[in-house]
This record gives structure tokens, sequence and C-alpha cells, in this order.
């Protein structure tokens, strides 16, 4: 099946699921809605305290909490859909059917439920970073500008990749079937910047469960905060770990056997 | 009713410990935003010498009692009970001759806090090694903690319980809950100690029962409240209490009518 008619009818069959349920769809976005405006609220008593966070104004801040709703809006739209169906797969069997569709596992696994409202909050998070930018009255050089969408792409990739990694493992540990928790737990690091963290968590979070890679990176690297080899090092990481995920998720495959078989 | 209290604990610790490992993995739930809120404080604290007289040792302090506090006094009732009232199979407990929740469900937050407790007293101490607070506690501070515990986990508790309840009309008590707990963690201490709040947004925290389940108990261990404070937020645990136990009950027998309506 060509790639782009795959596309096109995934998209097509969760914009019915989603059209389904609308009564649902507007209370999610009121609800989301409802937490930017407790994240304001959190900011606006952070900043009735102080005049800066580690050298992050409120506009810094505002951007910073929109890096966060993106990889957010990133997780509830696929992360967590896709994982449910892919452990309820390994669970019954059904993920047989899956594997023998004629289209790239890796693909299905990841994409085929998109929670489609959050269309709603990927709009929002991209407001938010703008409007967090124009606060901050940064006037980034064009190519830091160019510099912050590569690594966003690059920090998205390394997140996406960890997130194989860990379903993946589910084809050795059958019973891993909280294989997200720890990344959903962690995901709340993103709201501030790593740099507040101490050394500890600023390592786990940039290492091992790297969150600050897509929220604080490419921030810091809109401000010109990080020097080039950083940021070469940082999309260097992002292939590397698209790649090795890649390659587990194959090895996974050719390893398992299917409940039902 | 002793026995039966027995029996349900046996099988909850039972049931829970079962899922130790996954317990493990939920701890980092309780973990991470206090440590986030922490380190931002903390970091404005040094910043800038103190927050309104309070310093980096003061947030320290604050943050290492509130983890434990509030592992002890939260509740996972609509964790446990909001999907088998969607799924219908609450049924089954409703033809045992005791109150469900008042029973099974509270014994079951009581072993999991219990075993989810065990599992974080060794992180505790690392933690404590890390930020090295300096903490003096008197013993008379933690012999009152204990009633201010016990009735702030009520209070969570009965909220907790009155939100799931929601669900036997509509099957959307998870927004619902979302919106309680996004003014909780504003209001009870969570997020910032509530003397850095604007005025009006403390007497709002007061009036409200939340910090009476997290930052009541945490500021009394500390050591941080007046004789007259203290009085008064025990007077408004027992207030709180007797009220969300009146409209818990009240809501209990319109629920039950309302399921057997349903035919389920």
């Amino acid at each position: 099946m060509h790639p782009f008619r795959l596309v096109a009818a995934l998209i097509k069959i969760n914009v019915q699921q989603e059209l389904a349920y609308r009564a649902d769809t507007l209370v999610n976005m009121l609800v989301s809605l409802m937490w930017l405006g407790w994240e304001l609220a959190g900011l606006a008593i952070i900043f009735s305290n102080a005049t800066n966070l580690a050298g992050w104004t409120f506009g810094d801040l505002l951007a910073l909490s929109g890096m966060w709703r993106l990889l957010n809006t990133f997780m509830q739209a696929i992360v967590y859909p896709n994982t449910e169906k892919f452990n309820r797969g390994i669970r019954e069997g059904t993920l047989d059917y899956t594997l023998l569709q004629p289209a790239n596992s890796q693909f299905m696994v990841s994409f085929s439920r998109i929670a489609i409202w959050n269309l709603w909050n990927l709009g929002l998070a991209l407001a938010t970073i703008v409007t967090g930018l124009l606060i901050s009255e940064s006037r980034p050089s064009p190519l830091n500008a160019v510099v912050f969408v590569a690594l966003t792409a690059s920090g998205g990739l390394v997140i996406y990749s960890l997130w194989i990694v860990l379903i993946a493992l589910t084809f050795w540990f059958t019973k891993f079937d909280n294989n997200v928790t720890l990344l959903s737990a962690l995901a709340d690091t993103g709201r501030f910047p790593a740099t507040v963290y101490p050394i500890w968590l600023r390592v786990i979070v940039t290492f091992v469960i790297p969150i600050a890679v897509a929220t604080t990176v490419p921030l810091q690297a809109l401000r010109g905060d990080l020097p080039w080899w950083q940021i070469a090092l940082a999309l260097a990481v992002g292939l590397a770990a698209s790649f090795l995920s890649s390659q587990l998720w194959k090895a996974g495959v050719r390893r398992y056997s299917g409940a039902s078989a | 009713m002793i026995e039966i209290y027995k029996r349900f604990w046996q099988v909850n610790w039972a049931e829970q410990w079962q899922y130790r490992a996954n317990l493990l993995m939920y701890l980092a739930y309780w973990l991470v935003s206090p440590i986030v809120y922490l380190a931002v404080w903390t970091a404005i604290a040094n910043a800038q010498g103190n927050i309104n007289g309070l310093t980096a040792n003061d947030f320290a302090a604050y943050y290492l009692t509130l983890l434990p506090v509030d592992i002890i006094t939260s509740s996972i009732t609509i964790h446990v009970l909001a999907y088998k009232i969607q799924e219908g199979t609450i049924s089954n407990e409703l033809m045992q001759p005791v109150h469900p929740i008042l029973t099974n469900t509270l014994m079951n937050n009581i072993a999991f806090k219990a075993l989810t407790l065990i599992a974080f007293v060794p992180i505790w101490v690392v933690l404590v090694l890390l930020f090295r607070p300096t903490l003096t506690i008197a013993p008379l501070n933690l012999l009152l903690a204990i009633p201010a515990l016990a009735a702030g986990f009520l209070i969570r508790f009965f909220i907790d319980s009155l939100i799931t309840l929601v669900a036997f009309w509509t099957t959307r008590v998870w927004a619902i809950w979302q919106f309680n707990e996004a003014l909780s963690m504003l209001l009870n201490g969570a997020f910032v100690p509530l003397v850095l709040m604007p005025a009006w947004a403390q007497l709002l925290a007061q009036v409200l029962p939340y910090q009476l389940g997290l930052s009541f108990p945490v500021l009394l261990i500390l050591n941080r409240l007046p004789a007259e404070a203290l009085a008064l937020n025990f007077g408004l645990q027992i207030a709180w209490l007797a009220a969300l136990y009146a409209a818990f009950a009240f809501l209990w027998r319109r629920a039950l009518r309302q399921f057997s309506a349903v035919g389920a």
C-alpha cells in the first residue's frame, strides 16, 4: 500500500472514531484548557515571588510550558492509545493481525491509533510557545530558529525511540505492561528548565529518560545558550536513537511467537 | 465489625502484594512533582537569599516532609472503584451485607499506602542525604500529627469517594476528577507553601478542605503553626469530615437507587 494512502486511511478511521464521541471530545478540550490555566496560575505564583528562575523569565518559561505541552500532546495522541492497544495485543494475541499486515510493523504499532482531539492540544502548545517567545522579547537569529526546529524534531525522535524500546522490551518480558509508566511519571520534569534540577535529576532527565532533550534543550539553542558541538551531539543522538530502536524492534518481532499461536 | 475489617485487610494486602513491582513504578508519580517544585523554589531561594523569609533549607524540609504526608493522606478510591461502577461489576460487592466503600475500598486504600510507604522509606533516606535539610521535629508535634494525618486521609478519601460516586450518573467522572485535582494541587500546598500565595488565595485555601489533608499536617510536623492555628485547623478537620461524610451518605443512597434503576 502506498504510504500516503495508508496514512490517509489511518487518519480517516481515527477521525470517524473521534466523531462518534463528540461530547467526550468537547470535555477533553475543556479539560486541557483548564490545565493551561493551571500552568499560567503556577507561573503567576512563581513570578509573584521572583523576577526570574535561573535566568529564565516569564516568557521563557511560558514557551517552555508550550514545549512541554507539545511533548504531552504526542504522548496523549499517540503514545498512550497505541501502547494500550499494543499491550492488549500481546496479552490476547491480537498483535498477530497487526504483524501480518503488509506494512511496516513498527509504523502500524506506533501510529494506528491517533487521538484526533489532540489537534486542539497541538494548537494550544504552538500558541503557548509563540506567545512565550513574544513576551520574552528574545530575538533569535534565523540560524538559531532553524536549529530550534531541528532540535525539537530530533528531541521528539528521541522520545519516540525510547517509547519503541520500552514497548519492544515487552517481547522479552511479557508481563511488562506498565512499560510507559516511568516515561509519563517523569514527563512532568519537562515543565521547568532542566538546569534548575540537582545534578542527579538532570542526568536522569537528559540521558536516562531524556525528557529535557525534547523540552529544555531546543529552547536553550533558540536562546543561543548551546555551543555548536552540543547541538551536533543532540542531532546525532536523535538519529542514532531512531536507528537503534528500530533494530531492537525488529529483533523483538523476530522473537515474538504470539499468544494465540 | 473488627473481624470484617481484618478480613478485608488480609484480602487487600494480599492483592497489593501481588502487584508490588507495579507499585515501585507508581512511586515515581508521587516523587517527581514534589522534587521538581522543590528544585524550582530552591533555585529561586538560592538566587535571592530567601523568598519571603523562606530559605532553601526551609523548602527542603517542607517538601521532604510533604512526600510521606502525601502518601499517607492520599486516596486511590476513584482508581479502584470508578471502572467497577462503569462496568457494573460493583454489583458483586453490593450483594455483601457491608458498605463496599467503607470496608473494601477503604482497606484497599490503606493496604496500598502501607506497602507504598514501605517501599518509599529507603528512597526517602536517600533524598534526605541528597538534600540534607536541618530538621528539628518535636515528639509532641509527631504525636499531634497522628490524628491530623488520620483526619486528613479521611477528608481526601471522602472527597475522592464523592467524585467517584458521580460515575453512577455519568461516564465523564474523570473530567470532574481532573478539575478537582487541579484546584487541590494549587490550594493544598503541593505546588508551593501556601504562605507564598497572594492573600486572597490563602484565604480561599484556608476555607476549602484541600489544605487540611496536606499543608496542615506538614506545617504541624515542622512546628510552623501557632497554637490558635492548630486549634482552628483541627476544628476545621472535624467540621469538614462531618460535612463530607453526610454528603457521602446522602449521595450513596441516591446512587444505589440510580444503579438499580438502570437494571444492572
